[in-house]
């Protein structure tokens, strides 16, 4: 054993409560595989909110349409970094897409993601995009002119059979993006669940209650962002559109919160030899974030403040501003909410023994690849996207306009422009 | 402009030469890496030979039986049987190929054997177990345990200086009130050569039934009174009763 590891265990050794096997004591998939589901359980929420637009005709999210289409690819394009800067040399992630595998689970990552991003977010953007990217591309001049030429392909097409194929395009692509949305979170829910060997993960539960946080997580994000930008580009934030996402949000905690109460009970009443340990651990290491954060702010608060201002509707119809600074604090505690839910679940599973007769401790580094500090530039990192994103592919005209689709016509009427 | 055919959209002709292209990289891409960098079987021979060089330090457990035998024999026989040579002397593979160059650690201190014997409750029930602080302090272990054959120094009283495990699993159950010798006669010969002569076990069903049976005439046992009464006519059939029940830790789970 060398000088630094026996000193980064002499830290650790102490914390450490009951009986654990050596290989046990240190936590090795620490905060980037918290920030990894985190962050694909974004992707597929927006996206899925996009989908209400496009598949379920949900005229008053309009405005959140591009938005949360450009927030899913600024997430998803951070998605596989947490994954590669985990496995120690990102400059060698080439490497992965040289060496195929198809008998891991793991590595189907690699597929999945790539479907996703090639087949269905790059494509719905590019087709919703397209004859905007022509337009703008005759208002500039000089790079940004062949920029936007070069992103719509040279296409010049604005023909009304064009835009009619977009139309079919898109909805096709939502069609099947919405199964792929599922896909992409259900697949990392099932790499947790799949692990046999590890109780707090292994449940056929898991890949379901992934998939309904990670749509709480869009959206509340996707609202967020909107009710941030908006004003800051100068707009007014649409408030029928707002209550209606808040709507779909509310239902959206409610069946994850359902989903999660089951698995619990499930659990408990199953009562195996790990119930033991499991429940020491959430009445200690877990206390915090999982009682505190993960269920009480990040659930039943959020919840009781909409419901609040659901039940008393009249009231709250009158003042906007206290509707939106309630909404406000709402979607910002489910995002605390949700990443303390991936952290319970990424640290948590490895906190007991397997022995369930211990638990270790997680010590989270500060700098360093796995570290605090990285992991935070992680997070940051598709929010700078995004606004790279906002620059290049406007949607305030949409996203502004209120109670409008993009070309000012008023929404709910026949066909809307492609992407408006 | 390339003109594509009037059928088809726009849009999707060039998606498809995207589309077209891409497949056609990554084909030539796929040609053109060396075989042995898509094949893990280079990772995994590298990973062997990666083990193979290093050292070999440990000697395992019967390298030592040669020279120590009378050492050997003698752990065999005792409580630390399971335990490994080098669990406590550490790797002693150069010792074993030369003696006299490399002496193994010889772990004296009190701290050595409290890594495993202090008490802790998440250890198995029964595992032997003191309070460092409260058991005979300052007096170095081997003092009094020989730790190649670990022993309660002198012949004990009680039963539980040697079935520690069963006495404290008795303790915290239904049947604390009973005293080992009501289920088990024991010799006292026992206690000095615990494995040559043997304390009795009960038997059958009847055993238990002078106490739990509903209709029992038991008088000398006081407890008989107040043990749950069973029928034992329909109860458990044919089985005897420690089939489902521990005797030393009788539990009922409803
Ligand atoms: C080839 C014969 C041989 C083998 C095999 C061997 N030893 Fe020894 N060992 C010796 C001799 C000789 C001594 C020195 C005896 C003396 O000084 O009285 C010794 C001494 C020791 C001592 C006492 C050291 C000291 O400082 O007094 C320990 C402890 C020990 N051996 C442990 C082991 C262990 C553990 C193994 C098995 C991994 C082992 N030996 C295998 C020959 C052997
Ligand atoms: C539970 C830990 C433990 C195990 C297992 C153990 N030893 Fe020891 N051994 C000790 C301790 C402690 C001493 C020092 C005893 C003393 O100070 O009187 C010692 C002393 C020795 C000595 C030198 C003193 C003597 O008594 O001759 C030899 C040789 C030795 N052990 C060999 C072995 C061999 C061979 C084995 C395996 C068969 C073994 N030991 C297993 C703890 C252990
Ligand atoms: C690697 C862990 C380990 C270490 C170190 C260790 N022991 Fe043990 N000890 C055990 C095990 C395992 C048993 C057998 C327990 C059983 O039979 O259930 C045992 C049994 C015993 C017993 C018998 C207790 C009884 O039931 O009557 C004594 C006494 C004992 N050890 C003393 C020592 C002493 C003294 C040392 C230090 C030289 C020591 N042990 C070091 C693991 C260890
Ligand atoms: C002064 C002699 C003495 C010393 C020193 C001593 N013990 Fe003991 N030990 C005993 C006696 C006597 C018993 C028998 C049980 C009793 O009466 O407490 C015993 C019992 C034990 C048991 C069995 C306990 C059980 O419930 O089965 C273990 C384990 C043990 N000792 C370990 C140690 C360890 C480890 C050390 C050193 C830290 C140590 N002993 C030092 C005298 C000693
Ligand atoms: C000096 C230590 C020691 C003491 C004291 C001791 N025993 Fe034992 N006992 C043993 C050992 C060693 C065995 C054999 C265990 C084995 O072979 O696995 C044993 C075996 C037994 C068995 C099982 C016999 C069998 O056929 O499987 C019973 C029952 C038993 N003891 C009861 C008692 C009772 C009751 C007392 C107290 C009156 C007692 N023992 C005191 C060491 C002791
Ligand atoms: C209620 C009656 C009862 C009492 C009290 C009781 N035993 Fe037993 N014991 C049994 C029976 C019955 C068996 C046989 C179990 C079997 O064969 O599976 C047994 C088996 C054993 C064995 C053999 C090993 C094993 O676990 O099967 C030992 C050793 C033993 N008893 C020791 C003790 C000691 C020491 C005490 C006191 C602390 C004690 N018993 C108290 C009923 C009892
Ligand atoms: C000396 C009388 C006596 C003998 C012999 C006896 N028991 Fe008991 N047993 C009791 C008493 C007294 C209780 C109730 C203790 C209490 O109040 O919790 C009891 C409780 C139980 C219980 C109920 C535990 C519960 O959860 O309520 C079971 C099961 C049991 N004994 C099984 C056995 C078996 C099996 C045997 C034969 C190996 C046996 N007993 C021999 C006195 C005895
Ligand atoms: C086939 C398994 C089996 C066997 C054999 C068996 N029991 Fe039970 N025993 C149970 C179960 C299960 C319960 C709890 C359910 C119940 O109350 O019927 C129980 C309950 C008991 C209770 C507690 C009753 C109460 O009212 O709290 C006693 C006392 C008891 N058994 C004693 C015995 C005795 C004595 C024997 C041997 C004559 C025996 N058992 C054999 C399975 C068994």
């Amino acid at each position: 054993m060398n000088q630094d590891l026996m000193r980064h265990l002499a830290e650790i050794l102490p914390q450490i409560q009951g009986f654990i096997y050596p290989n046990e004591v240190e936590i090795h998939w620490g905060m980037l595989i918290v920030v990894y589901p985190y962050i694909t359980g974004v992707v597929a929420g927006a996206f899925i909110l996009a989908s209400l637009v496009k598949v379920f005709n949900v005229k008053e999210v309009q405005p959140l349409y591009r938005l949360s289409l450009l927030t899913a690819l600024a997430y998803l394009l951070v998605a596989p970094m947490a994954l590669v800067s985990h496995l120690g040399h990102p400059g060698r992630f080439y490497e992965i897409l040289l060496t195929p595998q198809t008998s891991s689970a793991m590595a189907m990552f690699g597929f999945v993601y790539a479907w996703y991003l090639m087949a269905v977010l790059l494509l719905e953007i590019w087709f919703v995009h397209r004859t905007d990217m022509i337009a703008w591309a005759e208002e500039k001049t000089g790079v940004m002119r062949f920029v936007y030429r070069a992103l719509a392909l040279f296409s010049r097409d604005t023909s009304a059979r064009g835009v009619e194929f977009d139309h079919k395009a898109l909805k096709t692509i939502t069609i099947i993006g919405i199964p792929s949305a599922f896909l992409l979170h259900g697949y990392v829910g099932f790499i947790f669940g799949s692990i046999k060997a590890n109780p707090w993960w292994s449940s056929v539960l898991i890949p379901i209650v992934f998939l309904f946080s990670a749509i709480v997580s869009g959206i509340a994000l996707v609202i967020l962002f909107y009710m941030v930008i908006t004003p800051l580009a100068g707009g007014k934030i649409n408030m029928k559109c707002v209550d209606k996402a808040v709507d779909f949000l509310f239902y959206a905690v409610i069946v994850d919160f359902s989903l999660e109460v089951v698995e619990f009970i499930h659990r408990v009443y199953q009562s195996e030899e790990e119930i033991k340990i499991l429940s020491e651990m959430l009445m200690s290491k877990l206390f915090m974030s999982l009682i505190v954060i993960q269920v009480m702010l990040g659930m039943i608060l959020p919840l009781a403040i909409i419901s609040v201002t659901k039940i008393f509707r009249h009231r709250f119809s009158l003042n906007e501003d206290l509707r939106k600074m309630l909404y406000f604090i709402s979607v910002l505690l489910i995002q605390f909410g949700i990443f303390a839910t991936r952290w319970n679940v990424v640290i948590g599973g490895q906190m007991f023994s397997k022995s369930f007769r211990g638990l270790t401790t997680y010590k989270m580094e500060f700098g360093g690849l796995e570290g605090l500090l990285f992991a935070l530039a992680l997070l940051m990192l598709p929010v700078v996207i995004l606004a790279i994103l906002l620059k290049v592919l406007p949607p305030w005209k949409e996203m502004l306009a209120e109670g409008k689709d993009g070309d000012g016509r008023a929404v709910g009427g026949e066909l809307p422009a492609p992407g408006a | 402009m390339v003109k594509f055919p009037e059928k088809m959209p726009d849009s999707l002709a060039r998606l498809l030469v995207v589309f077209v292209v891409l497949t056609a990289v990554l084909a030539i891409a796929w040609v053109m890496i060396p075989t042995p960098m898509k094949s893990v079987h280079v990772q995994w021979d590298n990973a062997i030979l990666r083990e193979k060089a290093k050292p070999m330090r440990y000697a395992g457990a019967h390298a030592c039986e040669e020279c120590h035998g009378e050492i050997y024999g003698k752990k065999k026989a005792g409580y630390h049987r399971d335990l490994s040579c080098e669990t406590c002397h550490g790797p002693a593979k150069t010792h074993t190929e030369d003696p006299d160059k490399t002496k193994p650690a010889i772990p004296a201190t009190r701290s050595f054997c409290v890594q495993c014997h202090a008490y802790n409750p998440s250890r198995p029930r029964g595992f032997p177990q003191i309070n460092p602080q409260g058991h005979n302090p300052l007096k170095p272990c081997a003092g009094c345990h020989n730790p190649h054959d670990p022993k309660p120094p002198t012949t004990p009283k009680e039963c539980s200086a040697c079935h520690g495990e069963i006495a404290r699993t008795k303790a915290v159950s239904h049947h604390v009130q009973l005293e080992c010798t009501t289920c088990h006669q024991a010799p006292q010969q026992h206690k000095i050569t615990p494995r040559g002569v043997k304390p009795t076990k009960p038997q059958n069903r009847e055993f238990c039934g002078k106490c739990h049976a509903k209709d029992t005439r038991e008088t000398r046992e006081k407890l008989a009174k107040s043990a749950p009464k069973i029928d034992m006519a329909e109860h458990g059939e044919k089985y005897v009763c420690w089939q489902c029940h521990y005797p030393h830790s009788p539990e009922v789970e409803n």
